[in-house]
This record gives C-alpha cells, structure tokens and sequence, in this order.
C-alpha cells in the first residue's frame, strides 16, 4: 500500500516537472533564447 | 508487466532525488547518474521518432517527384511501428528501458506546450462541449461495464478497474484507482494490459472508420478524444488521423483527464462502504491528489497565448516544441508495447475490455454525430 502511494506521489511529482520544463521552454521562447524551433 | 506498465515509477527512480540529500556532492553524483542513465533511452526515442519523420518525409518526396498518388502515412505511425518491430524482435536491452519510460512525461510536457494552440474561448467552448459527451458517455459506458463483468463472472474490483480504465482515463486512472480501492496486484495487471491492447487495437482502426464516415478534423478529434482510454494512444489516433485532429483528440482527451479525482473518489467511498478498503478522509485533499497538474499547465499557457504574451513566430516555435515532444511520445508507445505481454492476459478482461470498447466507440461516435449536428462544433 506505501509503495503505491509512494509510486502515485512520484509519478504525480513528475507531472509537476513536465510542467515545468514546459513552463520553461515558453519562457525562453518568449525572451528569444531559443532559437526559433522548425518542424 | 511491471516494466510495461508503469512508465513513470520508473523514471522516478531515475530521477528521484529523496534519497540522498541534493546538497552534498555525493547528492550531485547521484543525480549526475541518475540522469546520464536516462540518456540511451532517450536517444533511442529521438532515433526511432525521428526515423519515423524521415521515412513519411522521404516517401512524400519520392511520390510527389514521380508524380504518384499514394496516401499520405504520418509519422506517427511509422514511429509507432518501428517501436513495436524492434520491441517485439531485438527487445529493449536494459540500458535503454528508463529512458524509454519518459515517454509520458514528454506526453504531459507536450500536451502544456500545445495549450500555445488553443485560444482560451477555443478551451472553453470545444472542452464545455466534451465535458457535456464525457459525462454522458461515463455514466452509460461504466453502467454498461458493470453489466458485462457481472454477465463474464469477473472479480467486481477486476470490473471496476475495467471500467474506470475504459471510461476515463486508460492506464492513469487504473494506476490511480488501484490503492484508493484496495485492488489486487494481478486485477491492476490485466485491466492495464486489456485497456493496453485494445488502445492499440483503436490506433489503426480509428482513422480508418473516421475516413470512411468522411468525419470532420474536429468531428474525428472529438471522437479519439473521448473514446480511445490512454493518452498516449489518444493523441496518437488523433495526430494519425491530421494535425487539427490530433489538436482536438488532446483536449477532449484532458477534459476526460480532469474527472479521474472524481470517479475514483465514487469508487473507493463505494468499496469502503463496504469494508473492502479503506476510508477516505479529506474529500478535498483526495481530489487534488488525483487531480491531474498538466491541464494546469496547459490552461495556463492556453490564457498566455490568448492575451498575447506571445508573439506569432513564438506561437509557431511553441507549437513545434509540442511536436517533438509528441513525435518522442510516440516512439515511445511502441517501443514499450510488448505484443509478448499483451498476449499472456486471461480472454476475459480482455473480451469485457474488448465489447466495453465497441460500446464506447459506438456511443461516443453517436454523441459526436449528434454534437456536430446541435452544438456546431
């Protein structure tokens, strides 16, 4: 039971930092820091 | 199984860093380590996505140069088969594996940067939309899901897993419904696997029944978003089908995400009425710890876009971002398919995953008929 609230709480943990990269990335295009990404 | 199922255990013990401190050296090093063993799978996920691209690129460009009609095949697909050959031939050694789990945190972090896409009225319309379909389609299809297990004989929290997988939200829901019912280990195992299967099933006939019926982008969209169970899969048989599909596919998809707290809120105050787990304290703080954080942040970038913190080259830039994070999602489904595993479950979850399905496919297609009828998509 811990070590599946364990796992939930780690893989919820890793959507906060998917957020964040992405919430980053947006920031560093908005400055232009990045260069302007193709497809 | 374990290794099928549960992408980001993994890649949370790659990457945790509560197990020593971060302030000391030793804490760096082992981060250092940690991270550095993400990077085959990774490359790996980039070399299979990217081949993937090529192969659509280079076959557009050979057609096109001689004049050939041929269909355009996107990119998704051939990432998705080119995972699943060299899964279920070579394997995926394990120095490759924890990377190749961060599949759905590139899906999570791609669905936030596609938030640039989407102007907040945009949101708020085509999710009010789905969140109308999805709340029909929830409450008849877990109805229905019930029936069929009690008819097929299944153990009930074995149903239930079914049904919350196939009703909301594919492997996330049943991993987040799991402790919060008290479900068995095996049960989790073979409702994964069916709604696994059959995910993979719905990628290549999705499009296929959506070209025949001459759906719109927003109609097909629609559809894949509130019947195909995983995410991954979701965008995927959207993105497949075009690109203002797979737009639509991610946000019906999410407005379905949303509700997970709430169904398996439902079913653990269910089974602790009846002794068979355990009681539920702070409502509130239970749905905020299912609550998936993600469509914050893709809301966040969607009210940004709208007030025009971004210029319209840094919109584009954004939108491709969201690609490659898309185009490593989709590798990384077939990569982590093992046809091997899928085969070994019992044939009744599956055939009750397999007829809840088609209830599903066919009930959600009916509302989407009748939304783009009624409600003007």
């Amino acid at each position: 039971m811990s070590k599946d609230a364990t796992s939930s709480r780690q893989a919820l943990s890793l959507d906060g930092y998917a957020v964040a990269l992405a919430l980053v990335l947006a920031l560093l295009v908005r400055l232009n820091l990045l260069p302007p990404i193709k497809w | 199984m374990e290794r099928l199922i549960q992408p980001n255990k993994e890649i949370a013990m790659a990457t945790s860093t509560t197990v020593v401190p971060s302030h000391s050296l030793t804490g760096f090093i082992g981060l250092g380590r940690r991270i550095a063993a993400l990077i085959p799978g990774l490359l790996l996920l980039a070399a299979v996505g990217y081949a993937g691209k090529f192969i659509e690129q280079s076959i557009a460009a050979y057609t096109k140069a001689g004049h050939i009609t041929f269909p355009n095949i996107e990119y998704v697909l051939w990432a998705i088969v080119l995972g699943l050959i060299i899964a279920n031939t070579i394997g995926i050694p394990r120095i490759f594996q924890v990377g190749v789990a961060t599949y759905d945190f590139w899906l999570k972090a791609g669905i936030v940067l596609l938030g640039s896409r989407f102007l907040l009225g945009d949101v708020l319309h085509l999710g009010g939309i789905s969140l109308l379909l999805v709340a029909i389609a929830i409450t008849l299809s877990l109805t229905f899901m019930h029936i069929l297990g009690r008819a097929f004989r299944l153990k009930p929290k074995l149903t239930s897993l079914l049904a919350i997988g196939s009703s909301i939200c594919g492997v996330s829901a049943i991993i987040a419904a799991k402790p919060a019912i008290d479900a068995d280990d095996e049960d989790a195992s073979y409702a994964i696997a069916a709604i696994l299967a059959l995910g993979a099933i719905s990628l290549f006939t999705f499009p296929l029944i959506g070209h025949s019926l001459h759906l719109s982008d927003k109609a097909y969209g629609l559809w894949a978003g509130l019947a195909v169970d995983n995410t991954a899969e979701a965008t995927a048989a959207g993105a497949l089908y075009s690109d203002a599909a797979g737009k639509v596919a991610v946000l019906a998809k999410t407005t379905r995400n949303a509700l997970i707290g709430f169904i398996v809120l439902g079913y653990a105050l269910y089974w602790s009425s009846r002794g068979e787990a355990h009681a539920v304290g702070n409502k509130a703080a239970f749905l905020w710890s299912k609550f998936p954080k993600f469509i914050l942040g893709f809301l966040l970038i969607s009210l940004l876009a709208t007030l025009g913190f971004f210029a319209k080259p840094q919109l584009a830039s954004l939108a491709n971002l969201s690609r490659w994070a898309f185009l490593l999602t989709f590798a990384g489904v077939g990569l982590r398919t093992s046809l091997r595993e899928l085969g070994k479950q019992g044939w009744k979850p599956f055939a009750v995953g397999a007829i809840g399905e088609l209830f599903i496919a066919l009930l959600t297609l009916s509302l989407v008929y009748g939304a783009d009828r009624y409600l003007h998509l």
